[in-house]
């Protein structure tokens, strides 16, 4: 994606949330996924001063397509989602499938009234590097930290990777004492985790 | 903290959680240094101090990163789409030993080994969190 193509997706998130443009489509920019959204070259950042907007929270509330989030520390951002918004869930999703009590992170533009202009809401997203301590046919024990944890092997969605090797839904190989990392959706009402990816490492 | 462009190292990115958050993560701490947070552009370093060295073990791969202490700033760009994020070295990680001969392309181009773990801020601003590993050039 060009660069002027990533200011343009800027503008349109900026004005969709403004209520002011007919979102036309895909295509003029590339694809609405996360990968695609992100491609554009960025200015870079000093650590102290970030000129887009992350948010890490859980889902309050919900109300004509604006999240309110609640972060760790109780302060309440709102989200805009438009329809130039990415928002994965396992896979790339509708804003329908995001609820109330999910956790999310958030990328986007802010807004003159506070609100953030979300480029792409990652939903219950997880990164955790566990220890398989047992193997059903569609579940794994693991244990993260001093964590037990349940992951949630889905139908058609979870792939592994083996000591670096390609991605394959073969999963026979995985052993009880493997250290992996899980690549997933967390799931509020069980605290169990949808496994997209499990990369094992030597 | 300004960023520089000197050239410090390069191979894969991926991210982590650390501090308050959501989930699995309400269960890690602020890292290394006590300082890391999800929400801010901190990454994890394999070399930050000789204790983490001896758990990390890049060498285990052929890499011998030199030692960043906490509060180190790097520069992480995007092989491919040239996406820099600053960062504060705020944890020991990844565990590079784990996932020597990994690599992760773009472009027809590849990095190997794990060097660099982002919070999810930080990945986020230059490659999507569902991506998993980035590869990625370090400078500072």
């Amino acid at each position: 994606m060009s660069e002027r193509n990533g200011l343009g997706r800027r503008r349109l998130l900026t004005s969709a949330a403004l209520g002011g443009a007919t979102i036309v489509g895909a295509s003029a920019l590339g694809g609405l996924d996360a990968d695609a959204a992100f491609a554009a070259p960025m200015p870079s950042l000093d650590p102290a001063v970030s000129t887009s907007v992350f948010v890490d929270g859980r889902v309050g509330q919900i109300r004509r397509g604006v999240l309110d989030v609640v972060e760790a520390d109780g302060t309440h951002k709102l989200i805009q989602l438009t329809n130039a918004t990415s928002i994965w869930k396992l896979e790339t999703v509708t804003a329908e499938a995001v609820e109330v009590g999910d956790g999310l992170y958030a990328r986007g533009v802010q807004m003159p009234d506070g609100s953030v202009a979300a480029d792409a809401v990652w939903v219950n997203i997880v990164n955790l590097y566990v220890t398989i301590r047992g193997i059903e046919r569609s579940r794994l024990h693991l244990s993260h930290g001093r964590n037990a944890m349940v992951g949630n092997i889905v139908e058609k969605k979870t792939t592994a990777s083996f000591r670096g090797g390609a991605l394959t839904s073969n999963l026979s190989q995985l052993r009880i004492g493997h250290h992996a990392q899980v690549l997933g959706a967390w799931r509020p009402a069980d605290d169990s985790v949808d496994i997209a990816r499990i990369s094992v490492g030597h | 903290m300004a960023c520089g462009s000197t050239s410090l190292w390069a191979g894969e990115t991926s991210w982590f959680c650390c501090g308050s958050s959501w989930g699995p993560c309400g269960s890690t701490g602020t890292g290394a240094c006590g300082t890391c947070q999800s929400g801010k552009n901190m990454a994890a370093w394999p070399n930050l101090s000789a204790a983490c060295w001896s758990v990390t073990n890049p060498a285990a791969c052929g890499e011998n990163m030199p030692r960043r202490g906490c509060g180190s700033v790097v520069n992480v760009k995007h092989q491919c789409s040239g996406a820099t994020v600053c960062v504060t070295l705020a944890d020991c990680g990844p565990n590079t030993q784990m996932w020597c001969s990994e690599q992760t392309c773009c472009n027809g181009a590849c990095r190997t080994h794990r060097v660099l773990d982002l919070t999810p801020a930080a990945y986020s601003a230059i490659g999507s969190l569902s991506s998993g590993l980035l590869p990625v050039y370090i400078y500072e």
